[in-house]
């Protein structure tokens, strides 16, 4: 009697089991638009905390635009893992989010995406953007997606204006001033406490890899190309086998073998390095416009009389500035889920109005008196930014927005303030990368290992580990391990593109 | 237990006890880290140096965390999985091991060896994408409990685990009326306890840690465990905090980090003292027994 009522229980539990299990899987996603309001289902990165459904900041979006939201967060720990299972198995919303890498573009390649070049001029807002920054997204000269614009070039020189107009300095524009500047800087103890622990310059370890590449940035300065050199011929050169790229590693030679510069820097930590700069030892340092405000913020801290100051990174050739991608991600469309051209132009109607004023108010400066207040003619002060930043920011970083358009400017210190404005000054002297949106089916398979191998050849370089021969042999082991390939590959579609 | 202890003896012990001290220290002193420098105010901390006991008390990064009810949430959503899923974990993998553990079953090689296999051989990740999405498991718990349901590894060890039971004790059960689930259920589960517990930690451990399934399989952030916002937060603070040229991104203090960090740790550590003494027994157990 015993034994069949616990058997009873084991079967009815398994049973239970099941239809839980069935149970679980009803749930259908398909809903109807209901009374003219479009449903936009989006894939973003996430960004902080995840805002809660019905917040006030989406409710003002759908009220606008007059669509219902459904927005898909991403971890950025998974983001491409997710963005790949998305692909390949369809299963996409409307917008998805993606970055500019080989796994993205051969999907647009393939026709996963929508094209939306032709389509771009007819919405006000998206047309009157920078064309470069659509340039910068084309696959094959097709433009599969909106970018989430960012600036185009914001390289910039940080440095102790304190410290300068104490020893006399000026902003260095060519290898040797930088050589002087960073000597002076090290040793005539500008801080004054009598101690030799003062920096010109640091370096840490990833000094010269992707577009925020320390060489590169000075490399471009001093007339190097932008990574790549487009030949008369059409052939293509790498930035390291340009001289003025070499002026830049021979700078970093000499201050290395002089110790100048910290003699760690093949694995000092760019978290050290931060603080470094933070605590008030150092002189200078190549960044973002947008940096100098936050760096001044965070040595006030440690130091509350120095004074920073920034200025373009300008070489003696004229300006120049490393041009970046100019987009944090694009916005595509997949045609798994974009039936028709009409949807499709219903969502470019979306994205577009979300530049209108009212709606680029709301996305880089919030709510009215809940993140910001009027500070006199259309101009705006932050009030919450601790709140800005939980509750804006996760849209803003995730939609089409560009600072000082269709936006009250905002009061900021002066120097928050002139790095805005330097930045967008910069990008009027921006040096493409001409290899950007050029298809090299070797650099896809193997680009990240050669980059390494190069990288790590500078690094023994400027060390002292290889000599000028050496340094050859490096790049010719480059050039043999697939290079020259690439090179070709660059060439031949940079031919086929200007056809 | 002699009194008469030769020098050497007492200098090997005094030098045993030291080392192990020593080793104790530097396994618990991370975790006192982690707990002193949540409870510290974040300036103190911005101020650099080791901390470890808070000089300024502070709740400020608790406060923070708990501002909004998105760890309290997925903390649950964490418990849930933990628990279910252990529990469905136990019942399908013992409900497997025991028929393989049966010398008379007809065709137990051949399953064996296909359950060999998945340990060398795994589908990847998108196929498995594809059999979750065609179960319509994905945006669902379950899509975090049943494809992990059975652990290839874990079942060939309970398997060996059932076959150290003498069939006599099961000839004894069917003499005495008992069928196969009666015999499981009553005989050889109870004798199992010590390997159950085990598994359970193993189990409970594993889901407890998981957090790419969720990323991957779940679109729905209230559903995510409490590991997926861990990771986000911690980990993603360090890999990025001094890539100033990136665009300025949000970084949460260390106090928040290494507050999040013990709001995610504490409660599995709690279970661990409680399954401890079976685990010393070991999973081995099975192996050299009789």
């Amino acid at each position: 009697m015993k034994a069949a009522k616990k058997k009873a229980v084991a079967v009815l539990s398994t049973m239970a089991l099941v239809t839980g299990l069935l149970a679980g899987c009803g749930s259908d996603e398909g809903q109807a638009a209901e009374g003219g309001v479009q449903n936009v289902s989006i894939a973003i990165a996430q960004v902080g905390d995840v805002p809660s459904k019905g917040n006030e900041v989406q409710q003002k979006i759908e009220a606008y635009t007059n669509t219902k939201l459904d927005i898909q967060w991403i971890p950025a720990s998974a983001y491409n893992d997710k963005i790949n299972v998305m692909i390949a198995s369809s299963d996409m919303p409307k917008i998805v989010k993606v970055q500019y890498n080989p796994t993205v573009t051969s999907a647009m390649r393939n026709d996963v995406f929508w094209e939306v070049g032709p389509l771009l001029k007819d919405y006000k807002n998206l047309s009157a953007q920078n064309e470069r920054f659509f340039n910068n997204i084309k696959v094959e000269g097709k433009i599969y997606g909106v970018p989430v614009f960012s600036d185009i070039a914001r390289a910039t020189v940080i440095y102790r204006k304190d410290w300068f107009e104490k020893l006399n300095l000026k902003v260095p524009t060519t290898p040797d001033e930088w050589y002087e500047t960073i000597k002076t800087l090290a040793t005539s103890d500008p801080d004054g406490d009598g101690q030799d622990n003062t920096f010109g310059l640091m370096l840490f370890k990833k000094y010269n890899e992707d577009q925020y590449s320390f060489t590169t940035r000075l490399g471009v300065s001093f007339g190097a190309p932008n990574k790549w050199k487009v030949e008369d011929d059409g052939s293509f050169t790498p930035e390291f086998m340009t001289p003025e790229y070499m002026q830049v590693l021979d700078l970093l030679k000499r201050l290395y073998s002089e110790k100048l510069l910290n003699q760690d820097f093949a694995v000092f930590d760019s978290t050290e390095a931060e603080k470094k700069y933070d605590s008030g030892v150092v002189g200078m340092r190549v960044g973002v416009a947008q940096n100098g405000k936050s760096q001044q913020e965070r040595l006030s801290k440690n130091d509350p009389d120095g004074v920073v100051d920034i200025a373009g990174l300008l070489g003696a050739n004229g300006d120049r500035v490393a041009g970046q991608t100019g987009n944090s991600g694009i916005l595509a469309f997949p045609k798994a889920t974009v039936k028709s051209e009409e949807e499709l132009k219903n969502l470019l109607s979306f994205l577009d109005k979300l530049m209108d004023p009212e709606m680029a108010t709301l996305l880089m400066r919030g709510i009215e008196d809940k993140h910001y207040k009027k500070a006199g003619e259309d101009q705006v002060e932050m009030s919450d930014f601790d709140a800005f930043q939980r509750e804006v920011k996760p849209y803003r970083d995730n939609l089409p927005y560009v600072e000082g358009y269709n936006v009250p400017k905002l009061k900021d210190t002066e120097l928050g303030e002139k790095g805005t404005d330097l930045a967008k000054e910069l990008a009027e002297h921006a040096v493409p990368n001409p290899a950007l949106t050029l298809y090299s089916p070797t650099y896809g398979d193997r680009g990240a290992d050669l980059d390494q191998m190069i990288a790590d050849a500078q690094t023994k370089y400027i060390m002292g580990k290889i000599d000028e021969n050496g340094w050859k042999q490096e790049i010719e082991n480059w050039a043999n391990a697939g290079g020259t390939k690439i090179r070709e590959e660059y060439a031949e579609d940079y031919k086929k593109q200007a056809q | 237990m002699q009194q008469d202890k030769t020098w050497g003896n007492r200098i090997f012990d005094i030098v045993n006890h030291g080392l192990l001290l020593l080793i104790g220290i530097v396994t618990v002193i991370p975790f006192i880290y982690i707990l002193a420098v949540s409870f510290t105010s974040p300036h103190e901390v911005a101020k650099g140096g080791f901390i470890l006991f808070p000089k300024e008390f502070s709740l400020a990064a608790y406060r923070y965390i708990f501002s909004t009810d998105t760890l309290i949430r997925s903390l649950g959503v964490s418990i849930y999985i933990t628990v279910i899923g252990t529990l469905l974990n136990l019942l399908f993998t013992s409900l497997m091991a025991y028929p393989l553990s049966r010398r008379y079953l007809r065709g137990r090689q051949p399953i064996l060896l296909g359950v060999l296999f998945t340990m060398l051989f795994s589908g990847g990740m998108i196929p498995t994408y594809f059999v979750v999405k065609s179960l319509h498991l994905t945006d669902t718990l379950w899509s975090l409990m049943l494809p992990t349901a059975i652990s290839a590894f874990n079942l060939i060890v309970l398997k060996n685990f059932f076959q150290a039971i003498p069939d006599e004790l099961e000839d004894a059960a069917k003499i005495d009326g008992c069928n196969d689930v009666g015999v499981l259920f009553r005989i050889v589960l109870p004798l199992s306890m010590p390997a159950m517990a085990t598994f359970s930690l193993f189990y409970a451990v594993a889901h407890w840690n998981s957090f790419f399934n969720a990323v991957i399989y779940i679109n729905d952030s209230e559903k995510w465990p409490v590991q997926v916002w861990l990771r986000e937060i911690v980990i993603l603070a360090q890999s990025r905090i001094g890539d100033t040229s990136i665009e300025e991104t949000e970084i949460q203090p260390l106090t928040i980090r290494m507050a999040v960090i013990v709001f995610s740790t504490i409660p599995i550590m709690l279970v661990y003292p409680f399954l401890q003494k079976h685990f010393a027994k070991g999973v081995m157990l099975g192996s050299v027994k009789g």
